[in-house]
């Protein structure tokens, strides 16, 4: 039987058993299939566990009649008996049921927590380039909670079902009249009860948002608090704060008052219900159609009855939640990734040139080349098409969650726009990678070859690159692939020493998510000793230095050479420290290759190329004049184009 | 890979590597094998298994707690003695609605008893009635009582709900003042704790704690105090029914209670360990869903499948846990609350025979059977769930035990030269990363502060600005030490600027007026005018009333930095320090940025911790700070001429 978590083979290698993602109706039902036998399981021994509540009060009257009220001793014992058997079953079963709607609960939720890690990794950037990590983790973290809470309230209501079906066989058996009674009320109570359910859910959702909103705002206070304690502002945030916090407890009083008002009413209709029951009840028992022992029955079932129609409506409640984020967890889980394996796997020459068509770069093998630009998004731009990333694009993330205050017939137009939005974009993304890529090592152009071939042998660290929370070994040497000398000689390259010293424990020791506590420098060569330890045929570092001191990044020049020696390597700076170091530099002015040399040559003889690595007078960042004192020449060599701080 | 240069590593770095190399590689299943169930054993060797699965997950869950709740590293944590007494007093504030919830409860409750009882007194009336012929008088009762219960019904209703949203007013208040308290004692951390630690530990605190505390505040207190009166309630009710016929109950429930206390005591671990590795699920998925690009540049795609099934099989593992407890506790309640029925109805029917109980008494003391369940049930759950919130709260007002780092004095500064002596500092004690360093700005000055990552210079920026008083020594403006001065006015003396530009959930009005609190929208004016940022904000389609901020109108990093440069003028400090200030941005936005920066820094002290030589070169003086020292102070030139460590530098970068 299904036991959590659950086994997922979806989105791998043998794409075996992924959900149906047609529409919300098909993926509810396949977390019902995966389930297996569970779910019906689960329906059964609810079935048991509703045993003295179906058989009780049936039993209870005959104890009174026969025995009781009949002065029949054995009578009363064997019916006491029957109904301790039925108790005890039922008692006992309690925790049978618990366990088992545990199980279908956690089957579901894990399961859509490991599909969506899945999903993530099967699409790769191509995720967080459409999609918002916020829908992405909601997906992992609430809507699949919801899909638990669709199992449990599936079963529940399923097996409520049965029951009410054998209650109303046994009331109308006991009392056509009162049966009738019973079975034509209890639903009209609930659909009386119900119209007070749509305001208080839609306070419950306003307190919901509202305090969203205002987690938002601790979280915002407490990232800015450097600046809060620093520079003032207290009182502002702080008020902004309180009043928030007002608003929230203003809403929760209402969906509060409104919540009271349906116990209230729940009080009423089946208080008087149960009085209903009562006087028609004592009128059939005067007239002698009906026994104590059946009015007590009959009693105990009418508040009996109650529950299924509360568990029919609550059914209908939680299917429309589950359907809403059945839609959520599609609009994640049916991307595809862009890519197809090409027909003829071609394998990429080793040793030969790379060449890119958009900007005429060639890149010789096993060499530093340095790729200057004064637009640092045309250098990335570059990274990305040198490693078959698709292109960073303006408005390629499409939210599918929308602002609070669009309702109806507006929300649903927004909507589709966006679906179009999201499928137009998975076209275009398609298109992009299924057609020649553009980059060529020696003359096989890199769509020729199979998408983890080009990963394994071009390596590109971008500008945003993550640090995973885990040891500093396995942060540096994730596939465990080095020696302790090697690791010791990449810390050494990256010039990274003091990061080991700033992790207490040594390489044991655990650094947090994103490298938080780490320095922005630290961090940056903590990235740049995990791409030397990677030690790829190719290797293409986008401002591996920009937050680094001098010092520091003097040392990594002169030992990424030595690092790197014989290997390919492409790094996109403008730091005069690197690029002192290159084998080759390239000039890339809008998007074009137009000069190479050596960092010397294109200094002394490249005008662009000084004005671009050089600062240039226009730049002048202090509100003083130029100091006389050092030669016009030199000083312009020293200082910097596009000053990345200023006096 | 070759390396032609051999690696020159410190000989400490070298042997701290060597120790802890293989250490860093020692990492075990997911979970102990010890908690997989054997595939074949007999039942008895099953049932022991199970236990010893069940004692070693107490344990876990156990270990689990001490080491989030009672991390030694972070913010402090209270006694829940003063969480009692700080729940006391937010009580003892709304007594008036206290009374309300307990009062509208108690009589809510006791309406609701009401009708099981008249019920009762009607079944024997009407079969006293019935056997005596008194047909019309059996109806005419029925009729009287029905009005009468129907009354009582109505005023069941109408109290039930007048508790219930009593009880909603209660919680909401005393949760809304709970977390107003909470983000007040944030904004009161001491300025040195803010900048030294990271933030990780005050998120959770303002996500996962408020929002455990909010689920108990909101609806576990009120909840416990309902369920509570509804419990005395019913068994009072059932007692003055009849005593014989509440035996049952009372019995079954003195004995499930030792079950429940047993509970009770390990539930809170189990909530909290369960909690616990939900938030790891999310923390590693989102690593993974945001640094997807990372994983798949590198191809750890396997490595990151394995932490997040990991993550889960812990999870399951503690909810294993908690369903076995559960389940203990099930087996138990279910019994004691379903089994008096029976007992009821065989002691009545004895009671019947011998002439000591009624008929009527017998259905009521059923019904009242069934009506104890439900409120017992809920003081249960709520009380684990008041448990869980109490954990929570104590690290919430923890956050309000962290002393002051400064005693202020009153003494006015005479003038604005900024003089350290003697400055030594260390984070661990026995660890000086500053070693005796003497400086003085004179007003107007610019001094950049130059040396390897490590050396100190973040750490002297920092006491130059007054965030950390020195171990000895003495940073002093105008002659009065920075750290006896208000924060307000520390705050008119010196600012330091990082690399963090934060942009506030608020007004663009609210992000600048921050820097000085109350003034007018004409000085706001002028200080986005003076960084160039009016033009901008002007055309927003509110103005100053524009929201920016996190899931508001995004600002460009440029903006964003030019907001950040208009709070400092409004601030109007006469030293700033910058520590790296600008080097995050991106080259193009940091030119854009010159125009704004000067307008900043003209007529000011300025002390700029620089990463590139151009600003120390343009600086008047320039320390070099290495190992915790000033290894060379001095003009540009003469530090050329002196040919020691910065000249060997600027060598490097010049040719």
């Amino acid at each position: 039987m299904q036991d959590f978590p659950p086994e997922i083979r979806a989105y791998s290698a043998r794409d075996a058993a992924a959900p149906d993602t047609r529409s919300p109706r098909h993926f509810l039902w396949w977390v019902v299939r995966l389930e297996g036998t569970l779910a019906l399981v689960g329906v059964g021994i609810a079935l048991v566990w509703m045993l003295p509540q179906v058989l009780g009060p049936w039993l209870v009257g005959h104890a009174i009649d026969d025995g009781i009220v009949a002065g029949d001793s054995g009578a009363t014992l064997q019916w006491v008996l029957a109904l301790l058997v039925v108790t005890v079953l039922g008692g006992l079963s309690g925790t049978v049921y618990h366990t088992v709607i545990v199980r279908e609960w956690l089957v579901a939720l894990y399961g859509t927590t490991k599909l969506v890690t899945r999903k993530t990794l099967q699409l790769g950037h191509v995720l967080p380039r459409r999609t918002p990590t916020g829908e992405v983790l909601s997906v992992a973290g609430s809507d699949s909670d919801q899909f638990g809470g669709f199992m449990e309230i599936v079963t529940r209501a399923f097996s409520e079902l049965i029951a009410f079906l054998c209650v109303a066989a046994i009331v109308i058996s006991i009392s056509p009249t009162m049966g009738l009674l019973v079975l034509l009320s209890a639903p009209l109570l609930v659909l009386v009860g119900s119209p007070l359910l749509r305001p208080m859910q839609r306070w419950q959702g306003i307190e919901r948002s509202r305090n969203s909103e205002l987690t938002s705002m601790a979280t915002d206070i407490v990232g800015g608090l450097r600046i809060l304690r620093g520079i003032g502002g207290e009182d502002t945030f702080g008020g902004n704060y309180a009043r928030q916090s007002q608003r929230v407890r203003q809403s929760g009083v209402s969906a509060g008052a409104w919540q009271a008002a349906v116990e209230g009413v729940g009080v009423l209709l089946s208080g008087g219900f149960v009085v209903a029951l009562m006087w028609v009840g004592v009128r059939e028992v005067v007239q002698a159609r009906l026994s104590v022992g059946e009015l007590v029955s009959v009693l105990g079932y009418g508040l009996f009855l109650i529950q299924p129609m509360r568990t029919f409506v609550e059914f209908a409640q939680k299917m429309t939640r589950s359907v809403v984020a059945a839609r959520k967890a599609i609009a994640v889980l049916e991307q595809r990734p862009p890519w197809i394996e090409p027909v003829e796997a071609a394998t990429l020459p080793v040793g030969a040139p790379i060449t890119d068509d958009a900007s005429g770069l060639v890149v010789r093998p096993g060499r530093l080349t340095m790729v200057v630009t004064g637009v640092p998004d045309d250098s990335a731009a570059l990274a990305d098409r040198l490693g078959r990333y698709l292109p960073e694009e303006q408005d390629a993330q499409v939210s599918l969650e929308l602002p609070e205050e669009m309702k109806g017939r507006g929300a649903r137009r927004e909507r589709a726009r966006r679906l179009i939005a999201r499928a137009e974009q998975a076209v275009r993304d398609e298109e992009r990678a299924r057609r020649a890529w553009g980059v060529r090592v020696g003359d096989v152009d890199l769509a020729a070859v199979p998408l983890d071939e080009v990963r394994s042998r071009i390596l590109v660290s971008d500008t945003k690159p993550h640090v995973f929370a885990g040891t500093l070994r396995s942060a540096i040497d994730p596939h465990r692939r080095l020696s302790r000398e090697g690791a010791e000689a990449v810390l050494w390259a990256a010039s990274a020493e003091d990061v080991f010293d700033a992790v207490p424990g040594g390489w044991a020791g655990e650094l947090d998510e994103r490298g938080r506590g780490l320095s922005g420098g630290q961090r940056q060569r903590l990235v740049l000793a995990r791409a030397l330890a990677a030690d790829p045929e190719v290797l293409v570092l986008v401002e591996p230095t920009s937050a680094v001191d001098a010092h520091t990044e003097a040392r990594i020049a002169e030992r990424l050479g030595s690092a790197r020696e014989g290997r390919t390597t492409v790094v996109m700076t403008a730091s005069p420290l690197l690029l002192h170091h290159a084998d080759e530099v390239v000039l890339l002015q809008d998007g074009l290759v137009t000069a190479h040399g050596t960092h010397a040559d294109l200094l002394a003889g490249n005008a662009a190329y000084r004005s671009v690595v050089v600062r240039g007078e226009e730049a002048a960042t202090v509100d003083r004049p130029e100091q006389d004192a050092s030669p016009p020449e030199a000083h312009r060599t020293m200082t910097r184009p596009a000053p990345q701080e200023v006096l | 890979m070759s390396t032609t240069q051999m690696p020159l590593l410190p000989p400490d770095l070298v042997a701290e590597s060597a120790r802890t190399w293989d250490e860093a590689d020692r990492r075990g299943p997911a979970v102990p094998e010890e908690l997989v169930p054997p595939v074949s054993a007999s039942l008895a060797e099953r049932a022991a298994a199970m236990r010893r699965r069940h004692l070693l997950r107490e344990q876990r869950a156990a270990e689990f707690v001490a080491d989030t709740m009672n991390a030694t590293k972070g913010l402090p944590i209270a006694r829940p003695r003063q969480v009692v007494r700080f729940v006391g007093g937010l009580l003892g504030e709304r007594r008036l609605w206290v009374v309300a919830v307990v009062l509208g409860n108690a009589l809510a409750a006791v309406a609701g008893l009401l009708v099981p009882w008249w019920l009762g007194r009607l079944v024997d009336s009407t079969v006293a009635d019935v056997e005596a012929g008194r047909t019309s008088a059996a109806l005419a009762t029925a009729d009287s009582v029905a009005l009468l219960v129907a009354g009582i019904v109505v005023l069941q209703a109408l109290l039930t709900f007048g508790a219930k949203a009593s009880a909603a007013v209660l919680g909401q208040g005393i949760l809304a003042s709970a977390r107003e308290y909470v983000v007040r004692a944030i904004l009161r951390l001491p300025l040195s704790r803010v900048e030294s630690a990271s933030s990780g530990d005050l998120v959770t605190r303002v996500t996962r704690d408020v929002g455990t505390m909010s689920e108990s505040v909101r609806w576990a207190l009120p909840q416990v105090i309902v369920a509570g009166t509804s419990v005395v309630a019913t068994l009072a009710a059932m007692i003055a029914n009849s005593l014989v016929l509440a035996l049952p109950s009372l019995v079954l429930l003195a004995v499930s209670l030792v079950q429940v206390r047993r509970y009770m005591r390990r539930a809170p671990n189990g909530y909290l360990t369960e909690g616990g590795t939900y938030s790891r699920i999310n923390t590693h998925l989102t690593e993974t869903v945001e640094g997807a690009r990372t994983v798949e540049a590198l191809g750890v795609g396997a490595q990151r499948l394995r932490i997040g099934d990991d993550d889960i099989e812990v999870s399951a593992q503690a909810e294993r846990y908690g369903m076995t407890l559960r389940n203990l506790l099930f087996l138990v309640m279910d019994l004691a609350f379903s089994l008096p029925r029976v007992l009821v109805l065989l002691v009545g029917a004895i009671g019947y025979t011998q002439g000591w109980a009624s008929l009527g008494e017998i259905t009521t003391a059923i019904l009242y059977t069934e009506a104890l369940w439900g409120p017992f049930d809920m003081l249960v759950h709520t009380a684990d769930q008041v448990q869980v919130g109490v954990a929570s709260t104590t690290r919430l007002l923890g956050i309000a035990t962290v002393p002051p780092d400064r005693d202020e004095g009153t003494d006015e500064p005479a003038g604005a030269r900024l003089v350290g002596s003697d400055l030594r500092y260390a984070y661990r004690p026995g660890h000086d990363v500053l070693h005796g360093i003497d400086l003085t700005l004179e007003p107007g000055e610019r001094l950049a502060i130059v040396g390897p990552s490590g050396s100190g210079k973040s750490t002297l920026g920092r006491l130059l600005a007054g965030i950390h008083g020195p171990r000895t020594g003495a940073v002093t403006v105008g002659g009065v030490e920075l750290t006896r001065l208000p924060l307000d006015q520390l705050r008119t003396e010196v600012a330091l600027v990082t690399q963090e530009h934060h942009v506030f959930i608020g007004s663009v009005r609210d992000n600048i007026v921050l820097a000085r609190e109350g003034s007018t929208d004409a000085e706001v004016e002028s200080a986005l005018r003076a960084v160039d940022a009016w033009h901008w904000v002007e055309r927003l389609p509110e103005g100053l009333d524009s929201r920016i901020g996190s899931g508001a109108q995004d600002l460009t990093p440029g903006q964003a930095q030019q907001v950040a440069l208009a709070r400092l003028i409004l601030a109007d400090p006469h030293t700033i320090v910058l520590d790296e200030a600008t080097s995050l941005i991106d080259p193009r936005t940091a030119r854009h940025l010159e125009g704004s920066m000067n307008a900043l820094l003209s007529e000011r002290t300025v002390v700029a911790i620089a990463h590139r030589l151009h600003t120390a070169h343009d600086a008047d003086r320039i320390a070099v700070v290495i190992d915790g020292r000033v290894a060379e102070l001095g003009s540009h030139d003469e530090l050329v001429a002196l040919d020691g460590e910065y000249a060997a530098l600027w060598r490097a970068w010049t040719t």
